[in-house]
C-alpha cells in the first residue's frame, strides 16, 4: 500500500467525505463500506451521527406529511378524483335557450306592471281632470276676479290721497291750536293770560 | 436483492399491468372499468403522491389539489405513456410540474395579495387531527418546531437542490429515477444531493446553534 493510501486511510474524514460517502450510497440505493470506515472508529462514529440526523430529518418530514392526510382524507381525495373523472368523461349536455319558459318571478312582476300601470294611468287621468276643473271654474268667475283685481288697484291710488288730506287737516287744525293758544280770543280773559307764565317763558 | 426492492419490482410490474389495462379500455372505450382499474393505482400512489406534494406545497389544501390535478391528467394522458418508463416516475413527473406549477402562481399571488394571518403552515384545520396517543403537548410543540425549521431550512435550497433532496431521501428514490423525474444527469443528480445536504446541515446547525444560544441566555437571566 503506498503512502498516500495509507495518509488517506489514516487521516479523518471531514464532514464533505462523510456527506459524500452518503449521497454515494443514497445515489446508488446500496450502502457500500467504505474502507477507511471499516478502520477508523471515529469517522464510523461521525457516520453513523450524520446518518442518524438524515434519519430523523426523513422521519420527521414523513410524519408531518402523514398527519396532514389521514386515512378520511385520503379516502375523501380518492372519491374526488374519481367523480372528475367521471365528470370529465360524461359527455356535455347542451341545455336548450330557455326561449319560452317562464322565470319564477312572472306573476308577481306582471301584476306589479298592472300596479305600476294603473298607477301612471290615474295619475294622468287626475291631473287632466285638475287642470280642466280648473280651466271651468277661472272662465266662471272671470269678472269676479277682475273686481278683485281692480279693487286693490283703486284702494292703492286713494290711500296717498287720503293720508295728504288728513296730514292738512291736522296742519290746521294744529296751527288753529297754536293761533288761539298765542293770543287770547276773549278780550276780558286778556289781562288775566298777560299775567299767566308759560311754559316757553319758564325755560327762557 | 432485498426484499423492499423485489416488493418495488413487483408493484412497479404491477403498476405497468394495470397502466397498460387502463389504456387498453380506454380506447375501447369501456371507460367505467378503465376508472376501476385505475382505481388501484390511485391507491398505490395516493399517499406517496400527498406525501411529495405536502412536501413542496406546504399547505394541505394546496397538496391535496395537486393529488387530484396530477391524477386527472395522468387518466387523460395515459395514452401517452411509454410501458418503457415506470408509471411512478412518470406520475412523479406530472405531479412534480404541477406543483411547481402551483408555487409560481402562489408567489405571483402573494405579490399583489397581503396574505392572511395563519397558523403555522399546514395547520389550518389542526383541530380535524384525531387525538388519540399523541405525544404530550410540550413534544407536539417541540416538534412541530422541528418541523417548521426544516422546513425553513429546505425551502432557502434551491428548486432543483430541493427535488432532488426530497426525491431521494424522503422517498427513496434512485439517481437514475430522480434523473429521469427531473430531467438531470445521475451525476448532476449526486452533486444537487451532496450541495443539498451540506447546505441543510449548515442551515439547521446554525438554528439549532442559536437555539441553545438562546436557551442558555433564558437559563442565565
Amino acid at each position: 500500500m503506498s503512502i498516500l493510501n495509507r495518509l488517506r486511510l489514516t487521516a479523518h474524514l471531514d464532514d464533505a467525505g462523510l456527506t459524500a460517502i452518503w449521497t454515494d450510497a443514497a445515489a446508488s440505493g446500496v450502502r457500500q463500506q467504505h474502507p477507511h470506515l471499516e478502520n477508523c472508529a471515529v469517522c464510523r462514529t461521525r457516520f453513523a451521527e450524520l446518518s442518524s440526523w438524515l434519519d430523523t430529518l426523513q422521519s420527521e418530514a414523513t410524519t408531518e406529511a402523514d398527519e396532514a392526510f389521514p386515512p378520511e382524507r385520503l379516502a375523501a381525495q380518492h372519491a374526488q378524483i374519481f367523480r372528475r373523472l367521471e365528470a370529465a368523461e360524461r359527455p356535455a349536455r347542451v341545455i336548450a335557450f330557455p326561449k319560452f319558459a317562464q322565470p319564477l318571478t312572472s306573476r308577481t312582476s306582471h301584476a306589479s306592471r298592472w300596479v305600476a300601470a294603473a298607477a301612471a294611468a290615474g295619475l294622468i287621468v287626475g291631473v287632466g281632470v285638475g287642470q280642466l276643473m280648473d280651466l271651468r271654474h277661472s272662465l266662471s268667475d272671470r269678472p269676479s276676479t277682475t273686481q278683485a283685481r281692480v279693487a286693490p288697484a283703486s284702494a292703492r291710488g286713494l290711500e296717498p290721497r287720503l293720508q295728504s288730506i288728513s296730514a292738512t287737516r291736522d296742519e290746521a287744525f294744529l296751527s288753529e291750536l297754536d293761533a288761539s293758544l298765542s293770543r287770547p280770543a276773549v278780550p276780558e280773559l286778556r289781562a288775566i293770560d298777560a299775567f299767566t307764565p308759560r311754559a316757553d317763558d319758564r325755560s327762557r | 436483492m432485498t426484499g423492499a426492492q423485489a416488493a418495488g419490482f413487483t408493484g412497479r410490474e404491477a403498476d405497468s399491468g394495470a397502466a397498460s389495462a387502463v389504456k387498453g379500455l380506454q380506447a375501447e372505450g369501456r371507460h367505467a372499468e378503465a376508472r376501476e382499474r385505475y382505481a388501484e393505482l390511485v391507491g398505490r400512489h395516493q399517499r406517496r403522491a400527498s406525501r411529495i406534494a405536502f412536501h413542496y406545497m406546504r399547505d394541505m389544501a394546496e397538496a391535496d389539489e395537486a393529488v387530484q390535478d396530477a391524477f386527472v391528467k395522468a387518466y387523460s394522458h395515459l395514452a401517452s405513456f411509454r410501458e418503457e418508463l415506470p408509471f411512478e416516475v412518470w406520475f412523479t413527473r406530472i405531479l412534480i410540474n404541477g406543483c411547481l406549477d402551483r408555487i409560481k402562481a402562489r408567489t405571483r399571488r402573494e405579490r399583489w395579495i397581503a396574505p392572511m394571518p395563519d397558523g403555522p403552515a399546514g395547520e389550518r384545520d389542526f383541530g380535524e387531527r384525531v387525538a388519540g396517543n399523541d405525544p404530550s403537548p410540550e413534544e407536539q410543540l417541540l416538534a412541530r418546531e422541528r418541523r417548521e425549521r426544516l422546513a425553513r431550512a429546505l425551502s432557502k435550497l434551491p428548486e432543483r437542490q430541493r427535488s432532488v433532496f426530497m426525491l431521494s431521501h424522503y422517498e427513496g428514490c434512485t439517481s437514475r429515477e430522480v434523473s429521469v423525474v427531473t430531467g438531470l444527469n445521475e451525476s448532476t443528480v449526486r452533486v444537487h444531493l451532496f450541495r443539498a445536504i451540506r447546505k441543510l446541515r449548515t442551515l439547521l446547525g446554525e438554528g439549532q446553534a442559536q437555539g441553545t444560544k438562546v436557551e442558555k441566555r433564558r437559563v442565565h437571566s
